[in-house]
């Protein structure tokens, strides 16, 4: 066999199919995201609930790159719906680190794999960034919104929700993958996917 | 020409060390030039397997341990990557819904050629000669979406031709197709034999092939046990056909079999005001004033294409908000709501309807509330459907077969008396469709109303007493 | 008269090019729904605003149309019945509203981008990007199977439906679990059978692909382009404190 490492169309179409499912989830959740009050929810639903297909594409992932790749796509995805750029620059970050994360366990290892899809989940953090880039300019550009709309974006998004935030994504993050593997278990490795 | 030398195959992979029994064991097989091969046999045998070896998607795609060798004009298949073999060998699925990389007809048909980097030109003049020898100008420029299954699988091997392959390959194409889109797959396949191809087909459905090919090979657990040559073949009758396990080799519509849709005596059951039209459609696809079925027998539902027997199916079964029609059956009216407790359908991809992580609890969710001994009950109704060996298994690891006689055992134990099934038996070899004939049977003696949706004849003979047919 | 593919293509080649379109997705983003930019930018704004809509107009993509405008009219008309409404009422109608009146015309260029460009158009246009391979296969499968995917929920809710399942005490949890892995376990088995049949056709050689698709940049994509750039060089010059009018 020749160059063992490298992506070959199969591993591409997997990114393919588990990304979309995991698009799916994040969209039919981003849904919910246009009611104010679940803004913060998002870094919480999304990681968890994603959880289950992302663990799933983790049982196909034998090579590098196709985190990092699906990461990327995300990334690309969010700038198509108008999410901004600022996603693109989490996305890369997370899906390096959780690339690397993954290939320390040999592609193999099942609390890594859950610790990967941790940090895989911080690229949504990309998500609220402008959020805290720029604080005050963020809102005043929002004002068309109403003052209801702001006071109640406010209050859920004081500056300190940042590292909050960042850190449900995170735990948020291990506990999909968690629930991610029990699916896995319950469910797709009786059913011969995994 | 393709070579098979003493294959032997079993799927598993390094990595898990696990390999299951063997699919194929010592297959020998000589395909020459221009000649058409017909690879037959109950499900298991292998025929699949074969495809799959010449296709090079065994051990690329599928890993598994082969032993032996398989060429292709000369060429070892296992060795050379998959993209190699695509310029030799061309390949038609069984399922039209997910052989298709693109979502519109024309781009399906470049795919080919563009993987390999053909001009945009030479791509055009060859779609357009594709085109012109199939007569599909109707279908170009469509969205995948918008086509019937019989017309997804012309687009298929349109799709195949255009990429000019000189060896084809047919994993049982006709398995979701009713008996007019087969017709017109026989056209395509005519045509190639025109053209000179090789041309391997995999099939159940041996039929509406059967006066086209050279050589029919006959296999049963991973080996092929007759290799049948024109002459040969023809001298079968129906009985020895029915001992090897086989399909019968005659093309019958079903809807000339003219079963009557009631007689006197029967119980019945009235359709009234049944009219369903697609969002945006001009024509209702079911249209319905005033129809009488009969309760308690086994009603074949016939019709061409599009004549709109699924939509009946889900409109019966309560499924479709906009469809406001009454049935009458037993002296009471039933309205939608009414009839989604009523009725139950066994949809064509029985996948979608199992939910749980075990058979056992699929029935129990099934059961009414408050039902005493659940769980010997929910048992004993897996045991009369021959499932109780399966309790812990997962609904979605079972085969095709089983998957179906799951959804029959939740809709037993729900208490539903009318029990709708869509194509029951498309891809089903002889010995499973007789299966899912007798267990119709079955279900009728226990006081069970049963409509299938096929364009299977030989199930209708096998077990309809009752025939609606839709003009 | 004979199929010709050639002119076919020519004649379903879209009114923009699909980077033209991917350009206003960026820019709609940033500037109407990302909010970047001062004053300056208040005119160009509004003529962003406007463009999906008309777009979808020249492409007669009238139900499309109708959605977009109909949100927009129930944003508005949210925000002006606003100060009329008592208590909790006035709140939502605001954040409605508000949301509505600034989110659709970014969906509407999003609805726009995916009703009108083919598959094989969008990777056409990423392949003239020079997007690797690595990207552009996963991404067009996503695409390919995004239909799949709705079609298949349908399918079993609508099973649900009819299974008439009892849920014991209804737990949110398990009605999740019982649609979501159906779901999850039909869309990886058709991508795996589409894998199959795209590896059989040669997906993945690494020589260059080449893509029937006709696209490429024509009057109407570089007056946009430009309109685009202009957009983008206002914003930088009120970063720099640079006042043009």
């Amino acid at each position: 066999m020749k160059n063992e490492n490298k992506l070959k169309g199969r591993d591409l179409i997997n990114i393919g199919i588990y990304g979309a499912i995991y698009f799916v989830i994040l969209f039919a959740v981003a849904m919910l995201g246009m009611i104010p009050i679940f803004l913060p929810l998002l870094s919480v639903l999304v990681p968890i609930l994603g959880g289950i297909p992302f663990m799933l594409f983790l049982t196909k992932v034998k090579k590098p790159g196709m985190i990092f790749i699906m990461a990327m796509i995300m990334g690309i995805l969010m700038l198509l719906t108008g999410m901004g750029p600022w996603p693109l620059l989490t996305c890369a970050i997370a899906g390096i680190l959780s690339e690397l994360c993954f290939k320390s366990g040999n592609y193999r290892s099942a609390k890594k794999a859950v610790l990967c899809y941790g940090l895989f989940s911080m690229w949504i953090f990309g998500n609220y960034l402008p959020l805290f880039t720029d604080y005050e300019g963020y809102f005043a550009q929002r004002a068309d919104y109403g003052q209801a709309y702001i006071d109640a974006v406010q209050k859920l998004m004081p500056l300190w929700m940042a590292p909050v935030l960042l850190i449900a994504c995170f735990v948020c993050g291990l506990l999909g993958g968690l629930l991610g593997r029990a699916i896995l278990k319950k469910h797709f490795e009786k059913a011969g996917l995994a | 020409m393709v070579e098979l030398k003493d294959v032997s195959f079993c799927y598993g992979s390094d990595e898990r060390q696990e390999y299951g029994e063997n699919s194929l064991s010592d297959v020998n097989l000589t395909i020459q030039d221009g000649e058409f091969v017909l690879l037959t046999g109950p499900s298991g045998c292998g025929k699949t397997t074969i495809l799959r070896l010449i296709n090079g998607l065994i051990p690329h795609f599928y890993p598994g341990l082969v032993k032996g060798e398989i060429l292709v004009d000369g060429k070892a298949v296992d060795s050379q990557e998959l993209y190699e073999t695509a310029l030799q060998v061309g390949t038609v699925f069984q399922n039209p819904r997910s052989q298709f990389y693109n979502v519109d007809t024309t781009g399906e048909l470049a795919f080919g050629c563009e993987n390999r980097g053909l001009p945009e030109k030479d791509i055009y003049r060859r779609i357009d000669d594709t085109v012109s020898r199939f007569g599909i100008e109707k279908l170009m420029d469509r969205s995948i979406f918008q086509l019937s299954d019989g017309e997804k699988q012309k687009i298929a091997c349109a799709s195949v031709d255009v990429a000019g392959a000189q060896i084809i390959l047919l994993d049982e194409p006709s398995a979701n197709l009713d008996y007019d889109a087969t017709l017109a797959l026989r056209d395509l396949i005519l045509q190639w034999r025109r053209d000179g191809k090789t041309i391997i087909a995999a099939e159940h459905r041996i039929a509406y092939l059967w006066d086209l090919i050279d050589r029919a090979v006959i296999m049963r657990n991973g080996k092929i046990v007759w290799e049948l040559g024109k002459e040969e073949k023809d001298t079968l009758t129906q009985d020895a056909l029915t001992e090897m396990g086989l399909r019968s080799a005659i093309q019958e519509a079903p809807s000339d079999i003219g079963l009557p849709l009631f007689v006197e005596g029967d119980k019945l059951l009235r359709l009234k005001d049944f009219r369903f039209m697609y969002h945006g459609a001009k024509t209702p696809v079911v249209d319905i004033l005033d129809l009488t079925i009969s309760a308690g027998e086994i009603t074949a539902i016939t019709g061409a294409n599009g004549a709109g027997k699924t939509s009946l199916l889900s409109c019966i079964c309560g499924l479709e908000k906009r469809c406001k029609g009454m049935l009458e059956f037993e002296g009471r009216s039933y309205n939608r709501r009414d009839r989604q407790k009523l009725c139950f359908m066994v949809m064509q991809d029985t996948g979608n309807q199992l939910f749980t992580e075990s058979v056992l609890e699929e029935v129990l969710i099934s059961l009414p509330k408050n039902t005493e001994n659940e769980k010997e009950h929910a048992i004993e109704i897996l045991r009369k459907l021959d499932l109780e060996a399966f309790l812990d298994r997962h609904p979605q690891s079972l085969s095709g077969g089983q998957k179906q006689r799951l959804a029959i055992a939740c809709a037993l134990a729900s208490g539903r008396k009318v029990l709708l099934l869509d194509e029951p038996t498309s891809g089903l070899d002889y010995t499973h469709m007789m299966e899912t004939a007798d267990l119709l049977k079955h279900l009728q003696s226990m006081g069970t109303t049963i409509l299938v949706v096929t364009h299977d004849s030989e199930l209708i003979h096998a077990c309809c007493t009752r025939q609606y047919n839709i003009a | 008269m004979a199929y010709s593919a050639e002119k076919a293509q020519e004649k379903r080649r879209g009114f923009l090019d699909p980077r033209t379109k991917l350009a206003l997705v960026l820019v709609l983003a940033l500037f109407v729904m990302g909010g970047l930019g001062g004053d300056q930018l208040k005119g160009i704004k509004t003529i962003l605003s406007v463009l999906p809509f008309l777009l979808l107009l020249i492409e007669r993509q009238w139900k499309r149309f109708a959605r977009g405008v109909a949100m927009l009219i129930v944003g508005y008309g949210l925000l002006l019945a606003m100060p009329y409404l008592p208590g909790i009422l006035n709140y939502l109608a605001l954040m409605c509203g508000g949301i509505l009146t600034r989110f659709v015309v970014t969906i509407v260029m999003g609805e726009y981008l995916i009703a009108t460009t083919s598959v094989s158009e969008f990777i056409s246009a990423m392949e003239r990007l020079h997007m690797p391979q690595a990207i552009t296969i996963p991404m067009s499968v996503m695409f390919r199977l995004f239909p799949t995917i709705g079609s298949e929920w349908r399918s079993i809710r609508r099973a649900m439906a009819m299974r008439g399942i009892r849920l014991g005490g209804a737990r949110a949890g398990q009605v999740l679990e019982y649609q979501l892995v159906p779901m999850m376990t039909s869309t990886v088995r058709i991508g795996e059978e589409l894998s199959a049949s795209a590896l059989t056709r040669g997906l993945g050689a690494p020589t260059g692909r080449t893509n029937i698709c006709r696209i490429g940049f024509r009057v109407a994509d570089v007056l946009l382009l430009a309109g685009c750039a202009f957009a983008i060089v206002v914003w930088i010059l009120e970063l720099c404190g640079v006042t043009l009018w």
